[in-house]
């Protein structure tokens, strides 16, 4: 008897522990007796960002003693974005994050999971301190809410072995279709193992990488003409053709490799790729021989023959600080009292800068006397910043996954491929993401 | 009786506990959400009765992951058997360091299947040593990017993965044939197939029976390979179950059809290991193993 009882004892403190356990909240944030409030901020899942960000915590906890500011890497278990949801639907969300691109946005958006940043106290001070007034633009979603502070903006730009073009006899780094055409057939007269795009991802579906091929070229070919708006395809057929067609017409001329494939464009086995400031820190380390200008160039994508080569739209990879509906009230002022903190002094921009190498999301990055050493002394990053006026944000529905996904399988797998020709492929990428929108 | 009662229920407490909270009140859960649209985080989601079920067999991701499963058994399933029956007979007939060896063979069932994929992918890479090398001789293969092949390399790679695992078990049945047997043969004449066929067969049937229902299984569950290497690809010729509940739980954050994917998932798993075990067990009784 007392056996059992000790028995059921056991059983019913194993289930309130485990009950009360999945009570907690898991969020760190609030206000404590003694008044102060506490944030808590998931920083991006790489050491460099959470290094700065602990950084900035600890500058603003000494300026402002009533607000606490917990810095915690983002799980990536398996993804960031999965952690995210878990965490929401675990009623354990932070009070804020960064590393959030637009579609996630606006996936979070919809589902009411965010504070529209525009309704908080101090947004308007934020802008303007931190000198974004045309930048934000480009921000605002289909219900003209802000739910994206932009931390950074990352025009892609893409990159040519100017050293293999060389040798190919291409002088300067092709900026029009024919050209690269040009340069194609004269890469593979002279290197008929080398390849101009060499790019697994190409024949990939996946819907992020369409980022990096498809809509930097469509960007560029349309001016910057919008894809989807809210719920309506609006995309340039022209330009999209054009793109696809540039993609097709490479492979007729054996110019692009999809097989799997490493260190592609540094081993010189493609002699054009999508660029980000990431990758020269990368470079730096482990491939030394990659020097700005004399291995590689940096420039815009391509354009369809006639179109203007200059002042060239491109894709801007961009990510961004968000808060989390659940947030009370004081968490959400103090979170945004922490970004005012953080934006209004330029000094720690460019401190982000030095340390990720990603440029800030600010109309005076090119002209801000703050940051003119910095680029004189990076002059491969430069362009990034000059390129920051045209570039274009991805799509802010929250069906994007399954609209870039049908990019992908519609039209840039199958054409790179040679399966199907570029207007066949565009007419039932567009029928697929029209039947995608009306769900 | 009762005292016995008593000790029998806390030591199995832990583990009701942990089935009541990782096994039963997910499955309830994962019901529920099947019939709804919710996305786990949207404050507002509405009962959507059979739609998603309805959907969801109409997918070609989910029509893909019903085939390319089977597909996987037929290559997964003779290559485990091959390769760990292998291992199983050269480990059998070692003199010596047989635990060892077992050891040694078993530790790639502990490794990472992320490491071991993107192993696996430098290794089948195009400008890798061995596709170069292939290259001299004519040979050019899109490991990855064929349908069969990407198949194939995937199923080698967990094959690879679980040979040791299963070796060790087929290991223990083939040391528990009796030696007398086999010598009993030999006075009788038997040939060496009829060895194998009459003999070995026949006695090894428990392990073999329960390495064929485990590789089975195994098959409906093949997602961090798949993941890390083809990402379902290509066109969902490697598009697992696994894959497609991932893609549209936590990529489309469509919960509700990915519970409603996760539930046919479960009853076509169940069903086929069902058929399958019953199969194998009318192979046996037909030879007269059972």
């Amino acid at each position: 008897m007392r056996m059992k009882k000790v028995a059921s004892l056991f059983l019913t403190a194993t289930i309130a522990a485990s009950a009360l356990a999945g009570c907690s909240t898991g969020n760190g944030g609030g206000k404590s007796a003694d008044g102060k409030t506490t944030i808590e901020f998931w920083a991006a899942p790489n050491p460099t960002q959470q290094v700065y960000w602990k950084e900035m915590a600890e500058k603003f906890e000494k300026e402002n003693p009533k607000i606490d500011v917990k810095v915690s890497p983002m799980k990536e278990s398996p993804t960031s974005e999965a952690s995210i949801q878990s965490a929401i639907a675990g009623k354990s969300a932070p009070t804020m994050s960064e590393n959030i691109n637009r579609g996630f946005a606006a996936q979070l958006a919809e589902s009411k999971a965010l504070v529209p940043l525009n309704e908080v106290d101090g947004w308007d001070e934020l802008i303007k301190n931190r000198s974004m007034t045309d930048t934000i633009k480009t921000w605002k979603f289909s219900d003209d809410n802000q739910y994206v502070m932009p931390i950074y903006s990352n025009p892609m730009l893409f990159g040519w072995r100017i050293d293999i073009l060389k040798e190919a006899g291409v002088d300067k780094m092709p900026a029009t279709y024919s050209e690269v055409l040009d340069a194609a057939k004269k890469l593979k007269a002279k290197y008929p193992d080398k390849y101009v795009w060499a790019k697994p991802e190409l024949a990939d579906p996946t819907a992020h990488l369409r980022w990096f091929d498809f809509f930097m070229l469509y960007d560029a070919a349309s001016g910057g003409n919008h894809f989807i708006e809210g719920d309506k395809f609006v995309a340039d057929d022209e330009a999209g053709i054009n793109a696809l067609t540039l993609m097709s017409d490479l492979k007729k001329e054996d110019a692009i490799l999809t097989k799997q494939a490493t260190d592609i464009f540094e081993s010189g086995l493609g002699i054009f790729t999508d660029l980000g400031p990431w990758t020269f820190s990368y470079w730096e380390e482990k491939f030394p021989e990659m020097k700005y200008n004399e291995t590689f160039g940096l420039s815009l994508p391509p354009v369809p023959d006639g179109a203007d080569t200059e002042n060239v739209n491109t894709f801007s990879d961009t990510k961004g600080i968000v808060i989390y509906a659940s947030a009370t009230k004081e968490e959400r002022k103090a979170a945004m009292e922490f970004m005012n903190f953080v934006y209004s002094n330029p000094e720690n921009d460019l401190k982000w800068l030095e340390t990720t190498k990603l440029p800030p999301a600010r109309d005076d990055l090119s002209s801000n006397e703050s940051f003119k050493a910095f680029f004189e002394k990076n002059p491969e990053l430069k362009p990034y910043a000059d390129a920051i006026p045209n570039a274009i944000p991805s799509i802010d529905n929250a069906k994007y996954n399954e609209l870039q996904t049908h990019i992908g399988r519609y039209a840039v797998n199958p054409i790179v491929k040679g399966e199907v020709d570029p207007e066949k492929g565009w007419k039932e990428m567009k029928k697929a993401i029209k039947e995608e929108l009306k769900k | 009786m009762m005292k016995r009662n008593g000790t029998g229920w806390l030591f199995a407490s832990p583990y009701l506990l942990y089935a009541v909270i990782f096994f039963a009140i997910p499955l309830i859960w994962s019901m529920y959400l099947s019939f709804t649209d919710w996305n786990l985080i949207s404050p507002v989601y509405y009962f959507k009765g059979f739609d998603n079920f309805i959907e969801a067999v109409k997918h070609p991701g989910v029509q893909a992951a019903f085939f390319v499963t089977f597909k996987f058994m037929a290559a997964f399933v003779p290559m485990v058997i091959a390769s760990s029956l292998l291992v199983a007979l050269v480990i059998h007939g070692l003199p010596k360091f047989k635990g060892l060896f077992l050891i040694g063979f078993f530790l790639p069932y502990l490794a990472s299947g992320v490491v071991s994929s993107l192993i696996v992918k430098g290794l089948l890479s195009h400008n890798s040593a061995f596709n170069v090398f292939l290259r001299k001789f004519g040979i050019e293969v899109d490991w990855l990017s064929t349908p069969l092949s990407a198949l194939l390399v995937v199923a080698a790679i967990i094959a690879w993965k679980f040979t040791g695992y299963y070796a060790l078990i087929l290991t223990a049945g083939f040391e528990s044939i009796s030696k007398d047997v086999y010598e009993a043969a030999a006075i009788d004449g038997v040939t060496p197939s009829q060895r194998f066929w009459k003999i070995t067969l026949p006695l090894l049937y428990p392990a073999l029976f329960t390495v064929l229902i485990l590789s089975i299984g195994v098959s409906f569950g093949i997602f961090t390979e798949v993941y890390q290497l083809t990402g379902g690809g290509p066109n969902y010729a490697t598009n697992t179950w696994q894959m497609e509940i991932f893609k549209q739980a936590f990529t489309n954050l469509s919960a509700g059809y990915a519970s409603a994917v996760a539930i046919i998932a479960s009853v076509v798993t169940f069903a086929s290991i069902l058929v399958i075990r019953k199969l194998l067990e009318m192979w046996g009784k037909r030879n007269g193993w059972v």
